[in-house]
Order: C-alpha cells, then structure tokens, then sequence
C-alpha cells in the first residue's frame, strides 16, 4: 500500500517494543463483537495509481465542461478566468497540507497571506473588516442574520425575495430552530423593490437582508434602506453572488451596508460542480468582537518584528463552546490563498477589466434580443433573467444551444421553485467572446 | 558516521525571506494583464452605479506575485515539509494523484447548475463515495452535503431533531456532552437551538455510566459522543452507553473526528450510534489548506434517514440525479450539493485501499500512536494509562515541576523540526499534551520524534529550562503577542499610510 510507509518487519518490530503480541490486541478494547472481518466491507477492490488515473479520467470524459462548452450559467457559480499561478500557489505543499495556524510561528505563510486577503476583500467590498471566510455564501447570508441578531438584541429577520433562494433557504434553515421570526418579502418581479423591503420593517427587526447585484442580475441605488435601517436601529445586510461586480459598481460599503457577505468565487476558484468555493464575511469595524469564523490580525514577536496570528479567539467555539459567535471551525483558507493570489496578479486595474468585459457581454446580448425575447428591465451587471413566449420556446433554444456546446442559461424554476416555466437566468463573463453572444442569438430564432 | 547529530533533527536556518506586504510596495502596478473577452460599452443604467474610487488592490506583475507568495508559502510548516502530529486533526499525507484527479476539466470546470445528463461522471463518483461511507460507518444513509466537521455536526443534530419532532417528542432539547469533547459539539448544539449538559468524565477519562445515567431524563434529545474519545481512548462501554441512551428514548450521536481509529476495523452503526459525520479532511486525507476547505458527510440509520439533506443524490435505473424534493428533509444546509472537490479526493483515498486494505489505515494508525505512547511513557506523565487508539495524551505535570510547561515544550519541539501536538486540549486534564501520529509516518520519523521530546525532558530534568523558556529561536519569527493582537485588532491594512 503505497501511502503506508512500514514493512513487516517494522510492524513486527514495534509490536515487540509496545509488548503486544500482534496487531489484534492493540483493538481488545473494542468488544469483539464489533470487530469488521478484514476485507468483508462492501467496498470496491483496491486500485493503483494508474487504475484511479483511469477510473476518474473516464468519469470525468464524461461531463460536458468548460473546456468544451460556452458558459452562461450564473444563479452564485461564475465561469471566470483562472490564471495558472493561483493554482501553482496553492498546489504548493506549504500552503495546501498546513494545518490551521494554531502555532503562529510556524504559519506566517498562511496568516500574512490571510491578512492580505482580509485587507483586500474588505477593499473591495468597501467594508472595515473580513473575516477569514466562511464556507460559501448562503451560510455565510446565514451566519449574518445571526450576528445581526446578537449586535442588535433583536430577534426578527427580514429577508428580501430578491435574494438568490439558495441562500434564502438556508438561512430560514439555521433560523428555524431559534427563536423569532424570519420574514421574506415577496418581489412579484425580477428584481428589487425596496419600498416594498422598507414598509415590512418594524422596530423588532434585527436586519434586513438584500443582495446587490440581486438574484436576477439587478443594480439598484441601496441608499433608501440605507437610511430607513438607521431609522430603525437595525442593521443593513447586503448579500453578493459575484464580487467581482465591485471593481466596477460602487460597492456594498458604500452603500452603506453594515455587514456584506457573499461569494468569492469568482476570485481564481474554478466553477467544481459548486464547491470548495469561497465565503466572504465583512462587517464595520464595531462589530467586528461578534463576527463568526477565524480572524487573523497583526502583532509583533519576542523579538519585536511583525507577525501575525489568529485572533478573536474568545468568540470561537473551543473557547466559548456553547456560547460561541459561531460553530465554525474548518473555513476555507486555502481558497482565501486562491483569492489573495488572483487579486494580486489582476490589480484593480485586471479587476475593472474582469467586470467590465463581464457587463459589456451581457450588454452586448441584451442589446440584440430579438422581439420575442425579452430581458428585466433597469440597470444589470453579468446577469439577468430572459423571458420566452413560453415552456416550450424556451426548451428549443436550450436544444438548439446545447447542439452549439453552450449552456445558454438556468431555467429559472430549477433555483426558484414555483416560477412560471419560461424564464432563463442567463450571466456572462470576461470568457464569453463575440462569438459566443452571435451563436447565442442565432439559436433564439428557433424559439419564436 | 553515527555519532554525527547533523541529521538527528531536521530543524536548521537556512535562506529566508523577509517578504513586506503587498500594500507596502511602492512601485506602480502594472497593467501587463491580458484579459479575454467582450471589450464593449457597459449599460447606460449600470454606469449610474459606476464605483468612485478604486478598491485599492495593488497588483504586482506574475513574476512578482509568484515570489511573494513562494516566500511567504516557505514560512509555513506542511504535512510535506515535516511531521505533523497534532492530535484530533488527522494529519496524514495528501495524496499527489488527488490533486491531479480533481483538476481534470471534466471535473473542476462545471457548474452546478448544468443539466444532470450533462454531469453524468461527477454524479457517478460522488454516488458511489455514498455508498462506502454508509458501508464504512455502518450507517448506510449518508449526506454529502455538510461542508466541515462542525457544518456535519450541526445538520446531524437537525435531523435528530427531527426525528424526535416525528416521534412526538418535540420537548426534547437537552444534549448530554462529555467534558472531553471538542468545543464544537456544544456550539452546534446550541445553533441547533437546543442546550447543552455536560458530562463529567470518569477517572480513565472515559463516560462515567453513572454520570451519564443520572443525565439521561425525559428531556434529553441526544448524546453526543467521540469514539475513541479525546484522550485518544476507546469507549469500551459503548454498547451499554447506546443501550441507556435508548432506553431513554434519546439517540446517539457520533462526532467522526477520531474515525481514523476505527476505519476498516469497526463501525460505529454496529455499536449503536445513530448518527455520525465523517471529517474527509482527517480520515480520507483531503489536504487541510491551512484552515480548510473541509467536508463533513452525515452518515444516518434508518430512521434519521427521511430526515437527510436536499438535494440528495440518487440513482434511477442507469441515471445519476439530484433529488431536491423532499418532505420530510430538514432542507439545505449549503447553497450546493456539498464540497465537491474535496469529496472527489476522499473517493480516491479510499480507493486506493480498497476494501482489501481498508483496516491497515486504522491499524498502522493504532499502532504508531502506541509506539509514540512506548517510547515516552516512561517520561511524561499519562494521564490514563493503558493503550491508547490513533493518538496518546500526556501532560507536562512531571516537566512543570522542573519549571516547564506545555506550551514551552511545544515551542522547543519547533527548534527541533517538527509541529507540536495539539495543545491543552482536552480541557479534561491539566497541561494536556494530544499527539495523534497518523498511518502515513515512517519509524523513522516517530522515533526521532521520540528523541526530541526525550532529550526535552532530560533538559527539563538537567534545570536547562530557559532554553525552552526561549523556545523557538530557529523560525522567521519567535513567539508572537496574542494579546496585543487581541486587544486592539489590526485585521486590515490601512488604506492610506504616511
């Protein structure tokens, strides 16, 4: 077994060193009665390298990817470019096999590279503070609500219907179990209407929670809850799907979001069949002793020289246990390494780029919808919703397309359960090229 | 030849980098990046919205950004630079080949949204991982979805939950937790919105049955145990412990951390666990990231399983298929199906074993930590004496008479090349010193590990404390102020420095 490194030999030498007379009594304190006869576990037989080269290879010839196929497909998972050096850095052994940095002199690595993620995700979200993340975004919507609830003793949750019903579902999920009410606000179109957000406030309201661009691609002005939250004592919660809209949109801390979560995806982590993706957690300075997860923060040594270490430590879960800010333990720091790295070759300069390649596609293809098609209404960033004549027009495009190697879009319903079966959530990237958008249009004629 | 002590420990100073921060480069960034894509006008209604000022994130050339992070990554400790023994967190090696298998483009670029027939081979492997971790726990109905440990221990819970609700027993709230157990079992308890008792551990450090039976009331939900526990001992009660649980009408949850002990060897369904979450990022050897990404599977019985997850996947005739609709599911615990990329390297670690060599995970485990255990006993204090499972507690009661204490030990392990065992935890005893050696390390390596922690105590015993006291002096950086760094928190670098 090649990941075993002992001999017999060994084996039987330690063996005799320990004073057992084989490897059975090192399990006697296991009743005999549960013991597993070796090798009776129905379980596939042992391969090689080669053999699980094959296998894997095999399985995945056959899934139609992104080196063959056009993607449109958003709805939280984004088919951005990946430079190679976001995933050399991270293949390399000191940062993929490293433990959480529990022993700070040993991890500067992993921590410097953390603050940096840290300081520039909140930059780019215009927040004070990040955390050091969080799974993905829709627990990361969740472990908001929470903390929203302990910063302003209040117990209500107020949910835009706007925000992607992912991460709807799972916060309702985790708030289920608690006290107070969660509440959602129905939109009755594709996009946001705050008036509607503000007039379901109350003084009991802990947060409200928006996403911006929202679900169906929508850009609109947060300055209007902004100041009805603030008249309300109760925080703005502002949710994202791509963060890389912030490179060219005024940002959630701009708008005055108290906390921002959402998806880092988008920063050099590969779409993978949704996951291990990448929890974003920011909030305003004061707020910063309730946050969930890890934090790293700067300190100095014996010797007086910078360094850094996981901090906060009093709100986590080995510390505080059952009153602990979160259970968070594992998060995804390697994937905050990903994003640090891709941040850094992209600048904001390759960051603007990205996000204005990736709304200058969907204008483009918006812009020449035919008039049986059509998109929401109001300003978008790289995704929206198209409307077909019905069921069936948009089943024969999604034909058409899937003859071109594209996938043209999500059927809306297969997210947001219960819509009429005739909407397509469509997004774009800085990978989409002219050609893709002209085979795109081409294949809506078959839908008229 | 052998009494040259060069190459006893591996610990030396060689070139190291300082590396500033990003942000305190002064050069302008360039604008070298060449990016594909539409390069058109954007919306006239999205540029209403167009940010005022640039985020602020500096860019270096690739070049640049390779060395900087290279520097940095040379900072770091990794189960490929060196042993890793902290117990409780499994840290084997991480096989070569699953970082490849995971990037083929069949599986690293799709999307979670694209038709099912579309993603045939994904769905395929990850249905078959189900299988044998339900053949594996002995707990056949599993959800891949929980994204970590504690994300596992949370949707376990829920489902418990649930089940008693269907029982008509939706008064039960209480969660017994031994003292010994990691702090994330009663954290997820309470987000669960349920409460926590905790169990005092008998001398052996083990559930004291009395203790546990005197807990055990009408109110109780669930039991939540780590088998072996955290002293790195097996809970040879534990049929009995199921049966009092049971006869309670409560159920039996199990927190898989420590499933490295057992893998191959027994299951816990067998025992009477009801529940329980499989850490892959421990037992099935996915890389840990520095902090993540993790993925905790739930293994459940029969009767949790109504309760499981959407979306689930399922197979019907020859068709792989993500089931969303559920009645009786506790719903989505995580936007997706789960970590998927993480998932795929635990399918390939427990295909290379295969059911043939399965057991020797847990057996090379076992016995490595007992020959840790061996070597040492004799020098460090054991708390509860006997033969341990996959890691061995000791405590630095006999050093800390000689002025030393746990974290100096640690720290002096550093200097001598290699990370220390996990530190005072469990809270159970005084100074704990946890060390957990996994399969995947040589007798090479666990005998000059032993060495170092013996010549520690001789120099302890010889009054050579202050060197400890030091400890370490070999890294980039010595001890840091944890304090400091908690009093006033830097978590950002300021945007404008003079």
């Amino acid at each position: 077994m090649r990941f075993l490194p002992h001999t017999g030999s060994d084996r039987q030498a330690m063996l005799d060193s320990i004073g057992v007379s084989g490897m059975h009594d090192l399990f006697a304190d296991i009743p005999s009665e549960f013991h597993v006869e070796k090798g009776s576990l129905k379980l596939a037989d042992a391969l090689s390298e080669a053999g699980i080269v094959r296998k894997f290879t095999r399985a995945a010839e056959k899934n139609h990817n992104a080196s063959n196929s056009r993607y449109f497909l958003g709805g939280g998972t984004y088919h951005h470019f990946v430079p190679a050096a976001v995933d050399y850095v991270i293949s390399r052994g000191e940062f993929l096999t490293a433990y959480t940095p529990y022993q700070p002199e040993i991890s500067q690595g992993t921590l410097q590279a953390l603050f940096e993620f840290q300081t520039m995700i909140a930059r780019l979200t215009g927040m004070d503070v990040s955390n050091a993340s969080m799974y993905e975004a829709a627990t990361a919507t969740a472990e908001a609500a929470l903390m929203a609830r302990r910063v302003t003793r209040k117990s209500r949750v107020l949910m835009a219907g706007s925000v992607n019903p992912r991460y709807r579902a799972v916060t309702a999920n985790y708030l289920s179990r608690l006290d107070g009410e969660y509440a959602e606000v129905d939109m009755g179109a594709f996009g946001t209407d705050l008036d509607k957000v503000i007039a379901a406030m109350d003084e009991q309201t802990a947060c409200v929670i928006v996403q911006y661009p929202d679900f169906y691609g929508s850009v609109y002005d947060l300055a209007p809850l902004h100041a009805a939250c603030d008249a309300n004592r109760c925080l703005m919660v502002v949710a994202f799907s791509d963060i890389s809209a912030f490179a060219l949109i005024e940002s959630p801390g701009a708008m005055g979001a108290d906390i921002a979560v959402g998806s880092g995806q988008s920063l050099g982590i590969p779409m993978g069949f949704g996951g291990p993706h990448l929890g974003l957690f920011t909030c305003k300075q004061k707020y910063v002793r309730q946050m969930p997860g890890r934090v790293c923060g700067m300190t100095s040594d014996a010797n007086g020289k910078r360094g850094f270490v996981l901090t906060l430590s009093t709100r986590e879960q080995h510390i505080r246990r059952e009153k602990a800010t979160s259970n968070i333990c594992s998060n995804q720091g390697l994937m905050c390494t990903a994003a640090a790295t891709y941040m850094t070759l992209m600048g904001d300069a390759g960051l603007a780029t990205v996000a204005r390649h990736s709304a200058a596609a969907l204008q483009s293809l918006v812009s020449q919808l035919p008039a049986h098609v059509s998109a929401a209404a109001g300003a978008h960033y790289n995704e929206t919703v198209l409307s077909f004549a019905g069921y069936a027009a948009r089943e024969r495009f999604l034909l058409a397309t899937r003859n071109h190697d594209m996938f043209a879009g999500i059927p809306l319903e297969q997210i947001e359960a219960g819509v009429d079966t005739r909407h397509l959530l469509v997004a774009t990237t800085e990978m989409i090229e002219e050609a893709d958008i002209t085979d795109f249009l081409a294949a809506l004629e078959v839908s008229l | 030849m052998s009494q040259d002590t060069t190459f006893k420990y591996s610990a030396t100073v060689g070139i190291q980098h300082e590396e500033a921060l990003l942000f305190e480069r002064v050069h302008e960034a360039p604008s070298s990046i060449h990016l594909p894509g539409i390069d058109g006008d954007i919306s006239a209604e999205l540029s209403l919205f167009s940010r005022q000022q640039a985020a602020g994130i500096p860019g270096l050339s690739e070049p640049e950004t390779v060395r900087h992070f290279v520097r940095m990554s040379q900072w770091n400790h990794g189960i490929e630079t060196g042993f890793y023994p902290l117990g409780s967190c499994t840290m084997k090696y991480n096989p070569r080949v699953n970082e490849l298998l995971v990037r083929l483009p069949g599986l690293a670029h799709i999307h979670p949204d694209q038709p099912e027939h579309t993603v045939q081979g994904a769905l395929e492997l990850l249905y078959e991982l189900q299988g044998w971790l339900g053949e594996i726990s002995g707990l056949p109905y599993v959800t891949l979805q929980p994204a970590a440990g504690a994300h596992g221990e949370l949707t376990g819970l829920m489902m418990i939950r649930a089940a008693l609700d269907a029982r008509g027993d939706a008064h039960r709230r209480k969660v017994l937790v031994p003292d010994s157990a990691h702090g994330t079992n009663p954290a997820s308890a309470a987000l669960c919105g349920m409460h926590t008792v905790e169990l005092k551990s008998g001398p052996d450090g083990r559930i004291d049955l009395d203790e546990l039976k005197a807990h055990l009331d009408d109110d109780t939900a669930a039991l939540m145990m780590t088998n072996p526990n955290t002293a790195g001992a097996f809970e040879s009660d534990i049929k009995e412990i199921c049966s009092l649980v049971h006869a309670a009408g409560a159920l039996v949850y199990g927190d898989g951390a420590n499933l490295n002990a057992l893998v191959g060897v027994a299951r816990p369904g067998d025992m009477g666990i009801d529940c329980l979450h499989i850490n892959v990022h421990k037992t099935f050897s996915t890389p840990h990231g520095g902090g993540g990404p993790g993925g905790g599977p739930v293994a459940v019985n029969e009767e949790l399983a109504p309760f499981l997850p959407v979306p689930r996947i399922e197979k019907n005739g020859n068709a792989y298929t993500l089931a969303h609709a559920c009645e009786t599911s506790v719903g989505p615990v995580l936007g997706t199906a789960g970590q998927i990329g993480v998932l795929l390297r635990a399918h390939a670690y427990i295909a290379a074993f295969g059911h043939e060599h399965l057991h020797r995970i847990a057996e090379d485990a076992v016995l490595n930590a007992n020959y840790v255990l061996h070597r040492l006993q004799e020098r460090y204090h054991v708390p509860f004496p006997g033969l341990c499972k996959h890691e061995c507690l000791l405590t630095d009661e006999w050093q800390e008479k000689h002025g030393a204490k746990t974290l100096d030990i640690a720290k002096r392990l550093i200097d001598l090349g290699f990370h220390p065992m996990t530190i005072y935890f469990p809270l159970i005893v005084h100074g704990a010193m946890l060390i957990e050696p996994t399969e995947t390390e040589s007798r090479e390596t666990l005998d000059a590990f032993c060495d170092a922690m013996l010549d520690i105590a001789d120099a302890c015993e010889a009054g050579a404390t202050e060197m400890l006291h030091e400890a370490p002096v070999k890294p980039f950086r010595r001890r840091l102020d944890e304090t400091q760094a908690a009093r006033k928190p830097v978590l950002v670098w300021p945007v404008e420095q003079p």
